[in-house]
């Protein structure tokens, strides 16, 4: 009861925020409305999707301060959960989504009991590696799909036990619904005690451990929560696009792009992911359709985001929430 | 039994024995004091002691418990709190959120928590600044910060590491009342390492010296500074005629 009201209190937020987080939740319930057509459908699916990755990604990465660059092998372990149970004995979404969650679970402490040794970018290197072979074995693992990947069996009518649509727009509801649990989690989770811990160790770790804080415990916990919350943005891809395979699910480039638009839009603060994914949704999609087509020339989205990741941390390493903060400090 | 235990500890950094062989023991309530030249291994005893190093041979005993080797944060849920002699400067939390971490070690509930943080910091009077950075704050509130964040977790034998260090007269007059007073009515046993003399003597009740590692001395005071040896490694001439 008391985390509900915690998950629920935005009180001490500023006026500005509590107002623009209202003319955005309205505009998010009418965008179906506005005839903007389903180009514009899919890049908000999108951008609701990557939010509530960014969302998961900022619990050990934005509040525990750790480079974790392997967060799509959730999405994978999420997606295939999804798909294969549908495929080999039609178990309901709902039922294969919550699976996925704890199969995300499970593996995030078995791995994250050794990650967690290691500190600073030999941990980053370490999250890239778990999650290239886990990208790897679904390649090669032909009882999934191997690099074919798997394909889920279209109904016809809107079902909701499958979670199977003709129209973008019962899709665009439900990513609605799952971003803002996203939301409403992450305003609980940064007054809640974990999370106070974590912006300790973030600060000093040595102060951390002196003040009682197992740190170790502490960033499992963080990162299987922030596995959990990939692992129903995977599910719903799978469910979305109908079609799953490691290359879509498990890359690399999902990884980056998942911690970028968090550190992007302001790490450790609940807001950056959002303000990320708003930013870079688009400019991934526009990227995408603009150099795709060109010979030779993809890669170049990946130099721009490497970019990206250099302004930033060199002018603000709090991102574009942290440069609006300036500005306002500035102003008072 | 004693309140602590420390037998025999040894650390050897590669060669280099920073604790070699030390010995003694804390009685509950007391105001201990330890001194030694820099380099001479007080800080890495208070490692050997609260985990962040584990000794190479020796045990130390706390309220009856073997903690040897115990993590940080197992020895501080034990009751065992300690500040740092280089407190980091850090931009992530204000103060109020500082003392709160220490708080939560003893609660899991948020308002909890910011209450028992908010009695500390007015304890320590520190709660005009409870709203602000850690690197907004000049190096004695600083420090008084790191003091109270430890004291949210309810230590029982609180260790600190060159506390008074940087600090005026004035607030080193400070200190001394406010250390006095948390050993008065808070029961709180104090094992404290320090550079400055005229605190250190004024404080303590009892006093163990270190030099190159080893133990070389243990007594009152006034004793402390008569002894042979803490004048020839340390004191100086001038020091002990001047008492
Ligand atoms: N982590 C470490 N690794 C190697 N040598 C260390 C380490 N910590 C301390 N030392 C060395 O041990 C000796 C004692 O250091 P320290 O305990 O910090 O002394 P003090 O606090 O009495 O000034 C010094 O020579 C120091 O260089
Ligand atoms: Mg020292």
């Amino acid at each position: 009861m008391e985390k509900l009201k915690d998950a629920l209190d935005f009180s001490d937020f500023s006026k500005a925020e509590r107002i623009g987080l209202i003319i955005f939740s309205v505009f998010l319930l009418v965008f179906p409305w506005l005839g903007t057509g389903s180009f514009a459908k899919t890049v908000m699916i999108q951008f609701l999707l990557f939010s509530l990755f960014g969302m998961g990604w900022n619990t050990i990465g934005g509040y525990g301060g750790q480079v974790e660059l392997g967060k799509a092998q959730y999405v994978g372990i999420g997606a295939y959960t999804v798909a294969l149970m549908m495929v080999w004995w039609k178990i309901p979404f709902w039922i294969s989504m919550p699976a996925g969650i704890l199969i995300a679970i499970g593996y995030s402490f078995a791995i994250g009991y050794p990650l967690f040794r290691l500190k600073g970018h030999y941990f980053a290197i370490a999250t890239i590696c778990t999650s290239l072979v886990l990208k790897d074995i679904f390649d090669n693992w032909s009882l999934v799909g191997a690099a074919k990947g798997v394909e889920l069996p279209i109904h016809e009518h809107p079902d909701f036990v499958y979670m199977q649509f003709k129209s973008d727009t019962y899709y665009y509801f439900f990513i609605m619904a799952l971003f803002y649990i996203g939301l409403f989690y992450m305003n609980w989770f940064r007054k809640s005690k974990l999370g106070y811990q974590l912006r300790m160790i973030k600060d000093d770790e040595d102060a951390a451990e002196s003040l009682g804080i197992d740190i170790r415990w502490c960033k499992i916990k963080a990162y299987s929560i922030a596995s959990a919350f990939v692992a129903v943005g995977g599910g719903f891809m799978a469910v979305y696009n109908l079609y799953i395979d490691p290359a879509s699910t498990m890359e690399l480039s999902l990884s980056i792009k998942i911690a970028l638009m968090a550190m992007l839009g302001g790490a450790a603060s609940l807001w950056g992911p959002i303000i990320g994914a708003a930013f870079l949704v688009p400019l991934d999609r526009f990227l995408g359709s603009w150099l795709g087509g060109q010979k030779g020339l993809t890669g170049i989205d990946f130099m721009i985001y490497a970019a990206l990741i250099m302004i930033v941390s060199a002018y603000q390493p709090r991102g574009i929430w942290g440069i609006i903060e300036q500005f306002r400090k500035r102003g008072r | 039994m004693s309140f602590l235990t420390v037998e025999n500890i040894v650390k050897d950094f590669g060669g280099l024995v920073a604790n070699n062989n030390v010995s003694f023991t804390i009685e509950e309530g007391e105001i201990i004091g330890l001194i030694g030249p820099n380099g001479a291994g007080k800080t890495t005893l208070f490692n050997c002691i609260v985990g962040y190093h584990r000794p190479d041979s020796g045990k130390v005993t706390f309220r009856g418990k073997d903690i040897t080797g115990m993590k940080p944060f197992a020895t501080n849920r034990e009751g065992i709190g300690r500040t740092f002699q280089i407190m980091k400067v850090t931009t992530g939390m204000t103060v109020l959120e500082n003392v709160m971490v220490g708080a939560f070690c003893r609660t899991n509930d948020r308002n909890t928590a910011r209450g028992k943080a908010l009695e500390v910091l007015n304890d320590l009077a520190l709660d005009g600044v409870k709203d602000y950075y850690i690197n907004e704050l000049p190096i004695a509130i600083q420090r008084k910060v790191g003091l109270a964040r430890t004291l949210a977790t309810k230590p029982v034998l609180l260790m600190l590491d060159e506390v008074a260090s940087g600090l005026n007269p004035k607030e080193i007059e400070d200190v001394v009342e406010l250390l006095r007073r948390l050993n008065n009515t808070k029961k709180i046993t104090l094992f404290l390492i320090e550079h400055i003399m005229e605190m250190v003597m004024k404080v303590s009740q009892r006093v163990i010296v270190l030099d190159y590692g080893e133990k070389i001395a243990e007594g009152l005071p006034a004793d402390i500074v008569r002894n042979e040896n803490v004048i020839k490694a340390y004191l100086g001439e001038k020091y002990a005629q001047g008492l």
